[in-house]
């Protein structure tokens, strides 16, 4: 039951990059595979909470892993950061942006409004 | 497929090639209406940050055309043609957008705008013809954008990333 309602929190790659240190985790993989180990040391934090973020991050399709000899290595899995890709990019951030610029258009336009 | 496609399995039929958007702005809704209505306000926030348009005719009506240039910060052009096919003030506008009048793969977009309390939500839905269409576009918007510095962390980020993953 506890990994159900951890996984219901973190069922999608935006829930899982929310969170900074796996972002870091991310960023680490884009040079290539590594260990846990590497990563634990390089971000600075214990194993088994490298190994928690890293399973968060195979549970929703951002990381892959593979064993090799006796160790495991964790690299990105590009599948399922395309849903992430296609928010942040493309069509989805041309008009976010562009709404935002429309919100501060509009500010100016209410205070030019209210000055008159 | 499955796996991106899960989050959106109890969407209406078209889910797989529209793009919802939606934005509350700070603003009461006949004034973020007006915002869509003339080139001189549409000219000052359409496009990212760092894109400037410039337009050879707009008439704002049912059947009216937009025809415009937008200008990447990279200096790129991009043609852009919009006509207006239905325009509910102040509550909806809805528009097919492509790169001519000729283009046969122009998509349409509507757009609501609703009350929010002292603030209005804008909600724009667009929904392409296929969803070939739809992946196309985002690949489109991608290389539109893909000169840009303005991009949050995020997406910058995100885009990086998924190259890479693709590559190893």
């Amino acid at each position: 039951m506890a990994a159900m309602a951890r996984a219901a929190t973190t069922s999608d790659a935006f829930n899982a990059i929310a969170e900074p240190q796996r972002r870091n985790i991310l960023a680490l993989l884009r040079a290539g595979e590594r260990p846990v180990t590497d990563l634990a040391e390089e971000l600075g934090m214990s194993q088994p909470r490298a190994s928690k973020h890293l399973r968060v991050l195979r549970e929703v399709g951002l990381v892959r892993d593979r064993k090799a000899g006796k160790q495991r290595l964790y690299g990105l899995d590009a599948r399922g950061l395309r849903p992430v890709h296609e928010w942040t990019g493309g069509f989805e951030r041309f008009w976010n942006e562009s709404f935002d610029r429309l919100d501060a258009y509009v500010q100016d336009l209410k205070q030019a409004g209210q000055e008159e | 497929m499955s796996a991106t496609g899960r989050g959106a399995a109890a969407q209406s039929a078209t889910a797989d090639r529209e793009i919802v958007i939606s934005r509350v702005i700070d603003a009461p809704r006949e004034l973020v209406f007006e915002a869509f209505t003339e080139v001189r306000h549409l000219s000052r926030w359409w496009g990212p940050e760092g894109f400037t348009t410039t337009t050879q005719s707009f008439e704002f009506r049912v059947g009216g055309e937009w025809d415009f240039v937008m200008h990447g910060p990279d200096g790129t052009d991009y043609p852009e043609w919009i006509t207006w096919t239905e325009i509910t003030p102040p509550e909806r506008i809805a528009l097919l957008h492509g790169e001519s009048r000729d283009d046969p793969n122009a998509f349409e977009s509507v757009l609501t705008f609703e009350p929010d309390g002292a603030a209005t939500r804008i909600e724009m839905r667009t929904v392409f013809p296929s969803k070939e269409l739809r992946d196309e576009a985002v690949e489109k918007y991608h290389a539109i954008e893909g000169g840009q510095q303005t991009l949050s962390n995020l997406a910058a980020y995100v885009t990086e990333l998924l190259r890479k993953g693709a590559e190893s």
